[in-house]
């Protein structure tokens, strides 16, 4: 049994390109993808220990999570589309109708 | 010792296209990486004996989830969007406050080094999942899929074209 620290290194290392990814890219898709990406590291983490302490509620978790992260993709997609429909981009700083 | 060769390979296959998917500027080999990556993690939930878990992640993300991302890439034809940069000091705190972020997310992972071997025994299979899913948490399950139905119509409702006529400025007949 591998130890419960690579994986939650591997976790870390994959949450921090997401963070990295919607920090840098103005690309809406792109921002959207590195979200994807953090909340499949912490589906990782949740899992990781799940094993460690022999409970299954964190599997529950991680399907709870796999849901909401497929409707808040709809829904994220769908307003991308909308904005794209407006504005001819999906760069989101050109997104600032209630921009300050 | 074949478990770790397993592991490494596929944590740098994770890592890697990760790193593929915030660099590249092309959406759709952005998107693919994504695939690639989450196969990657799906050996990951396998060896950390959670095989049901990995079958959803090959289902439900990298075959559902994905799929919308490239059709809504694809719909669009968004693969080379030209991508004006950011303000330079904009970029420069996202890059070191990124990387400091993460420095520190795997310094105190390191500290709280866990020492406990997890159980020998451990049943997760679909069948244990299933129960608890449907004994314990039957109320959050129902009301997941009433928020994916709210998600269907509000993601309907919002790419749904608005009739010229209907806006008065424009002159209705």
């Amino acid at each position: 049994m591998i130890p419960i620290e690579w994986f939650l290194y591997l976790s870390a290392i994959l949450f921090t390109i997401g963070v990295l990814g919607v920090l840098t890219r103005r690309n809406g898709i792109t921002m959207f993808m590195s979200i994807e990406l953090m909340i499949n590291a912490v589906n990782l983490t949740f899992i990781a220990y799940a094993r460690q302490l022999g409970d299954l509620h964190g599997l529950i978790f991680v399907f709870f999570v796999m849901a909401i992260a497929a409707a808040e993709a709809a829904v994220g997609l769908a307003i991308f589309v909308a904005l794209f429909r407006h504005r001819e981009t999906i760069d989101v700083d050109q997104a600032n109708l209630m921009h300050w | 010792m074949f478990e770790y060769l397993i592991f490494f390979t596929f944590a740098a296959i994770a890592v890697i296209f990760a790193i593929v998917v915030i660099i590249h500027r092309n959406t759709v080999i952005s998107a693919l990486s994504l695939v690639v990556s989450f196969f990657a993690l799906a050996v990951m939930y396998v060896l950390l004996d959670a095989p049901f878990m990995a079958a959803l992640q090959v289902l439900v993300y990298a075959g559902a989830i994905m799929v919308l991302f490239l059709f809504v890439i694809m719909l669009l034809n968004i693969q080379k969007l030209p991508e004006a940069p950011g303000r330079p000091i904009h970029q420069f705190f996202a890059w070191v406050g990124g990387f400091w972020f993460g420095f520190l997310l795997l310094y105190y992972i390191s500290k709280a080094a866990i020492v406990a071997d997890p159980p020998e025994i451990y049943a997760s299979n679909a069948r244990d999942i299933g129960l608890k899913l449907f004994e314990a948490y039957l109320l959050p399950f129902e009301l997941v899929s009433i928020m994916l139905l709210a998600a269907i119509v509000g993601a309907l409702v919002i790419t749904q074209r608005i009739e010229r006529s209907i806006r008065p400025e424009e002159g209705a007949p």
